[in-house]
């Protein structure tokens, strides 16, 4: 990876961690358009188009309602695709190695973000004394330096999640510690994943199940139709 | 800090109601109070919000107590059917179709398409949304009841369904291609997946679905290397 793809990269982890709440919500920050945005700055589209849809599959049941704390599956995506999309082309991918970064950076990310949440807190309280005091601009103010230090966390934890994840992968890469495995399995194990996830999401007990099974026998009957 | 957004977001309105800074503050004041709702519902709030401040304007009695208790009933009413909607329904559903094409063409384009497809819904509801709650005034009780909410949420769950399902039919016909052993490791996979995934009444899942996917990963990365060992 050269130094302006990583430059890019770390910006572009700032807008991830930016989408998902303080602002935005526009799901630049969903894993799948994540991973693609990761393949094009690696110059590898499909392969991210491809580790994008992974993450998205194993995320899919992570819903942000009420005051659930969930991983950061935006930077989870974004480190975890740019550590398999670094692997040298001529060794099976660091799938399981890529899959544990991702994993670690959503942890990561979700402490960062009750932090910065804690962070606004406190500059709420201050907000209200400020404009109790006759400041009427203090609202925007203090919505504006937020945001810069949103973007600073959300660069930070992604810096410090490539130079982790890819710092490791050159220690393990080529060897059985990074999980290699070929893409066609992982694409299978991902299809599995977003099955299970969106089966149980959407199928309620009885609820839903015929428009599953219409959906499964449809394909099916389309594949076998066409042979 | 979305009491600070939704603030912020009124400001202008009470820039032309209020001339008097003093008054001004005040009622800025009275919007800074916690605002927890669904993003993209949450404009409905500030026009709705915005509608009553011109009875508080105008000097009507009780004005802004009756415009404090409403905004906080309204706040959960439009986190409950945001939620419903974005959180538990479209997303997910567009989810499951993007990934689905683009495991199966390993194309950049199903982000783009998802992520188009999702805004055209989200922002639109969110730019809408102040006219909307401006002009409900009373009538916002009618607003949130319209059966438009449950109906989309519930087509946008079907389609979802329907999409899992189709995504299994997919992954069979593909898993085929590797004879019974491909479809062996995809079924294996899928009932570990749902296994690890099941609640253990109050104290959560087995796994949650990022450890048992690495789990998966790992086992499935174990195997594929002692078969290249120990197979001719």
């Amino acid at each position: 990876m050269s130094l302006e793809q990583s430059v890019l990269l770390t910006v572009f982890g700032a807008v991830v961690f930016l989408d998902q709440w303080p602002v935005f919500q526009s799901m630049l920050s969903r894993p799948l358009v994540v991973g693609a945005v990761v393949g094009v700055v690696l110059d590898k589209p499909a392969d991210g188009a491809l580790w994008g849809a992974v993450f998205e599959a194993v995320y899919l049941g992570l819903l942000p309602i009420g005051a659930a704390r969930y991983p950061d599956a935006g930077l989870a995506t974004l480190a975890g695709s740019a550590v398999a999309l670094s692997a040298p082309a001529s060794v099976a991918p660091p799938v399981g190695w890529a899959v544990a970064v991702a994993l670690a950076t959503g942890a990561l990310g979700d402490h960062v973000g009750g932090f910065l949440r804690r962070w606004n807190g406190r500059t709420a309280v201050y907000v209200r004394e400020r404009v109790a005091a006759g400041d009427l601009s203090a609202p925007g103010r203090a919505i504006a330096i937020a945001l810069l230090r949103g973007a600073a966390l959300g660069a930070g934890a992604s810096a410090v999640a490539l130079t982790v994840g890819l710092g490791g992968l050159a220690l393990v890469v080529s060897t059985p510690w990074s999980g290699p495995l070929p893409m066609s399995v992982v694409v299978l194990a991902a299809a599995a994943a977003l099955t299970v996830n969106g089966t149980r999401l959407f199928v309620d007990g009885r609820s839903r199940l015929s428009a599953w099974g219409v959906g499964l026998v449809l394909v099916v009957a389309t594949f076998g139709l066409m042979g | 800090m979305q009491g600070v957004g939704f603030a912020w977001a009124i400001a202008p309105g009470l820039d032309r109601l209020y001339p008097d800074p003093r008054a001004r503050s005040e009622r800025l004041l009275a919007h800074l109070a916690p605002f927890n709702s669904n993003p993209y519902l949450a404009t409905i709030g500030i026009g709705f919000a915005l509608r009553l401040e011109q009875e508080v304007a105008r000097g009507s009695a009780g004005a802004d107590h009756r415009l404090s208790r409403l905004i906080k009933a309204l706040r959960s009413s439009l986190g409950a059917l945001g939620d419903d909607l974005f959180w538990a329904a479209w997303r997910p559903t567009l989810g499951v179709i993007g990934a689905a094409v683009a495991l199966a063409t390993g194309s950049p384009i199903a982000a783009l398409v998802y992520w188009i497809a999702y805004n055209a819904l989200a922002q639109s509801v969110r730019w809408r949304g102040v006219r909307a709650g401006f002009a409900s005034g009373a009538g916002i009780a009618r607003v949130l009841q319209d059966p438009f909410w449950s109906r989309a949420s519930g087509i946008m769950k079907t389609a979802g369904a329907a999409a899992s399902g189709a995504v299994v039919g997919g992954a069979l016909w593909a898993a085929s291609g590797g004879g019974l052993e491909g479809i062996s490791v995809f079924l294996f996979i899928t009932t570990f997946l749902w296994l690890a995934g099941l609640r253990r009444g109050s104290r959560g899942r087995w796994l949650s679905p990022s450890v048992a996917f690495l789990v998966v990963v790992i086992l499935l990365s174990v195997v594929v290397q002692v078969s290249a060992e120990v197979l001719p």
